[in-house]
């Protein structure tokens, strides 16, 4: 149908920025609800963005500075190759290069790596602190978000390309609907909203305690990028969850629209648990995911294997 | 030729691991020239190294089992005396501790020379040829054997149990040695080894892979949450060599392959950015002279090059697209949830701690970005510089090519000589196209920079620091080396003991083998009083023992 540098600007990068941006908007209005505010409106997080693009960056003395500049760029490339993998996937499967489980995996973690090295490379005491958190929750939440992704690798007979797993849930229904693809589909839920540094798990960021941690020093256009990322994951891992365990988006105005329902979910759901808990420490963050967390997703995995 | 056949022979497997051997020689030898300049015995030293080249590059070749054991047995020795060489107070201590689990695990080899031969049938000990041997193990004796000839492998490249002599040489052996030997020529070798083992020499059953992929997997966790606690950069690096074989091991012993391809990629890939991070990490510890970690910071400044090619490496060995470590690692994965089709939950565990254990690696590897390069300096580094192109050079190029194995794997390694190595042809169920892949990160990156361009980076000020509104400068003690990110994991219930007992060196074979030596001996000691009525006794109670063993058997 098109062409991967079409694929890459058209759908990786503006259709996930827009869609990002639109998410964002979801969140602050739902919190604002909850909160009896009215909000902003549907253009506020874009405007909020260029506003930051324009404003002065500034760099903390004692930076390195080209590893401060270079970080929210990591953390682009990172969800915008993700992104890009995760549309081809939906709009077309058969393409040659549409990527795996593991790509995916490693390629999510690139958003956080470019947030730490970007906090370490500032030189700021608080700064490194947050993004040592920033690496603890990393360490918390991914042990058990591997493991619930075995359950879609067994669920679908072993596939491990993101549109055979996609595919496998057309003909098959969502593996949601499965136990073991629901309990595996809950942790992976709480390991995405640690994945977006959400309410309870902003540790890393925590502004009340540690000023914004990583991004204390960024302003301007760093700022920016990072917002512009965080925006585009809030679009790329409901896009992913979808597409492991919600049974993907299937190309007719109906499975279009079913497909937006299944991601304004994942959202809603994402932005409720931020707006209904209060911020725990990040030894409880790891004690939480490795204990608790891991327990259901290896339940998951346990009743997968077992044909359920 | 003919008069060598019976005793070498060239395939794809042993002639890439001997041209690694060749080239990791010249640059230890370049990067030693920089770094042992002044330093004593280096007559002795470059002797030593080139003949460890030599005696790697005949084993390699080696067809015969005899002499490639003889081979293996003189590198041991050649490890000793060049982890002699170093010149921390516990060199001589460690070199002895290196000596002895080498040593020890070569006598298993020996016997399981002996055990081979009587299984292989064959007429004398010297035809005992490794590539046409293929023994299948169908014995206790067989697996006996088998297990003997592992524990050199298994010693060699430094997996568990038998890895404790690589952190201690990683921290007290001069530093090209350790770049050189442990980090990647002992990986070669060991792995070289396992695979001819698993591969040529013996038909392995079912419960030796189960036994090889669990030992993988459980040296890649717990060697990696040793090194996350580690305050030392050469102690650290040197648990990290010992957690990348368990990737190796895993890769092999899955049986597929795919996997002993990705076995065998990783050990060069792991060859290639190990040494590249002992060699960047000692040019700064050389210039800081100190490898504590909590006295350095901030050399990112004093030394770019060093820097980006530790940068570069580190990423690499975590696994980070497109570097030549994901390549691999991903290929390792792929493998183990292919074998997962038709056996068992095993896969599961062994791929959990895979991808978990890279994690860590990365976490171990921020920590150490961080103290290293990027912490605020924790003495002055004015005048601190690059030292020499001697210095620069070999972690250069390893770094480079590390980017090229990454971006090019499928045409360069694996398709030059990993491919042929393996023989049959290697199936992915995987996707990852590893051009398109980095280009596709490097649009990405070139995005970001145009936004950067139509905002404001280019004409950016620098300012104060902001913590809390107070001066940084004025608070020298406000400064966060980084040593302690980690300290929350070792609190976790139940990692906390095990890290206690770590620390009392629990689960050191060699700790405990010579604390129950030491004991049984105090024991014996005890009873050598000098005194002349005892030592009378005990003649008449044992010619008492002996009259009735003897009378009795002969009643």
């Amino acid at each position: 149908m098109f062409a991967y540098p079409t694929y890459f600007v058209l759908f990786g990068l503006v259709l996930t920025a827009v869609l990002g941006l639109l998410a964002s908007w979801v969140d602050r209005k739902v919190t604002a609800r909850v909160q009896y505010r009215v909000g902003p409106p549907v253009l506020q997080p874009a405007i909020d963005l260029v506003k930051l693009l324009g404003k002065e960056t500034l760099i903390p003395a004692g930076a390195h500075k080209p590893t401060f500049l270079a970080a929210p760029l990591i953390s682009l490339a990172g969800v915008a190759a993700v992104s890009t993998l995760l549309w081809i996937t939906v709009l077309q499967p058969s393409r040659g290069f549409t990527g795996d489980v593991f790509v995916a995996l490693y390629l999510l973690t690139m958003p956080s790596l470019g947030i730490i090295l970007g906090g370490f490379a500032s030189g700021n005491p608080v700064a490194s602190l947050g993004a040592s958190r920033e690496m603890k929750l990393i360490l918390a939440y991914e042990l058990p978000f591997v493991i619930a992704l075995f359950v879609p690798i067994i669920l679908s007979g072993h596939a491990i390309r993101l549109p055979d797993i996609a595919a496998h849930q057309a003909d098959a229904g969502a593996f949601v609907l499965h136990p073991s693809g629901f309990l595996a589909f809950l942790a992976a839920l709480l390991c995405t909203q640690a994945k977006m540094g959400l309410v309870p798990f902003d540790v890393a960021e925590a502004e009340t305690e540690i000023t914004g941690g990583p991004l204390v020093d960024y302003s301007g256009s760093g700022l920016a990028l990072y917002r512009l990322c965080k925006n585009m994951l809030f679009i790329t891992l409901p896009l992913f969850l979808v597409v492991m365990f919600l049974g993907g988006i299937t190309l007719s105005v109906l499975g279009i629209v079913y497909g937006a329902l299944k991601l304004i979910l994942v959202v809603a759901v994402l932005t409720l648990i931020r707006n209904t808990n209060p911020r725990i420490r990040i030894d409880q963050a790891m004690r939480f995911f490795w204990f608790p967390v891991t327990v259901v997703a290896l339940a998951g995995v346990v009743l997968a294997m077992v044909g359920w | 030729m003919n008069e060598l056949e019976p005793y070498f022979r060239l395939d794809w497997l042993s002639g890439s691991v001997a041209a690694f051997v060749a080239g990791y020689t010249v640059l230890t030898i370049v990067y030693s020239m920089g770094y042992m300049r002044g330093r004593q015995a280096q007559g002795r030293y470059y002797g030593y190294i080139l003949l460890t080249c030599i005696l790697s590059i005949a084993a390699v070749f080696a067809d015969n089992l005899v002499l490639f054991v003889v081979c293996w047995g003189l590198l041991g020795l050649l490890l000793y005396l060049l982890t002699n060489l170093g010149e921390s107070p516990g060199a001589a201590k460690t070199a002895k501790k290196t000596f002895i689990i080498i040593g020890g695990t070569d006598s298993l080899m020996i016997l399981g020379l002996a055990l081979a031969w009587s299984l292989g049938g064959r007429p004398s000990l010297f035809d005992l040829r490794m590539t046409t041997l293929e023994i299948p193990i169908v014995s206790p004796v067989g697996v006996m054997a088998y297990l003997c000839l592992l524990s050199g492998a298994l010693a060699k490249a430094g997996a568990m149990p038998f890895h404790t002599w690589v952190p201690d040489t990683a921290q007290d052996a001069p530093l090209p040695v350790v770049a050189f030997i442990p980090a990647s020529l002992d990986k070669l070798l060991g792995i070289y080894l396992l695979v001819r083992l698993n591969v040529d020499i013996f038909v392995l059953t079912k419960g030796l892979y189960v036994f090889l992929m669990l030992l993988g997997s459980f040296t890649i966790v717990a060697a990696v949450m040793m090194a996350l606690v580690q305050h030392d950069m050469r102690r650290l690096l040197g648990y990290h060599a010992v957690s990348q074989v368990g990737y190796m091991i895993l890769g092999i012993g899955t049986g597929t392959p795919l996997g002993i391809a990705g076995g065998l990629f990783h050990m060069f890939n792991n060859s290639l950015y190990k040494s590249c991070l002992f060699f960047s990490g000692g040019a700064v510890t050389r210039e800081a002279r100190t490898d504590a970690l909590d006295e350095l910071g901030g050399y990112a400044h004093a030394m770019p090059v060093t820097y980006t090619t530790f940068l570069i490496a580190a990423l690499a060995i975590s696994g980070i697209p497109p570097l030549n470590g994901f390549v691999s690692k991903w290929m390792i994965y792929q493998s183990l949830a292919t074998v997962g089709r038709n056996s068992g939950w095993l896969w599961t565990l062994c791929l959990a701690s895979a991808l978990f254990g890279s994690v860590l690696t990365l976490a171990s590897f921020m920590k150490l970005i961080h103290a290293i390069f990027l912490a605020r300096p924790a003495r002055k580094i004015e005048g601190k510089k690059e030292t020499s192109l001697l210095l620069l050079a070999p972690h250069a190029i390893l770094a480079g090519l590390c980017v090229l194995f990454g971006v090019f794997a499928f045409q360069l390694p694996l398709g030059r000589f990993i491919g042929p190595a393996v023989g049959t042809p290697i199936d992915y169920p995987g996707d990852w196209h590893t051009l398109a892949g980095a280009l596709l990160l490097l649009a990405g990156f070139g995005a970001g920079a145009v936004l950067y361009i139509i905002g404001t980076a280019l004409r950016a000020r620098t300012v104060e620091p902001f913590v809390g509104g107070e001066v940084l400068e004025e608070q020298p003690a406000m400064r966060m080396s980084g040593v302690e990110f980690y300290k929350t994991v070792e609190e976790v219930p139940f990692l906390r003991w095990i890290y206690h007992a770590a620390s009392q060196k629990f689960f050191d074979l060699y700790e405990l083998g010579s604390r129950a030596t030491l004991g049984i001996s105090r024991m014996l000691s005890r009873i050598h009083t000098g005194e002349l009525p005892t030592y009378l006794a005990w003649c008449v109670l044992g010619i008492i023992v002996l009259l009735f063993v003897l009378l009795g058997g002969s009643a």
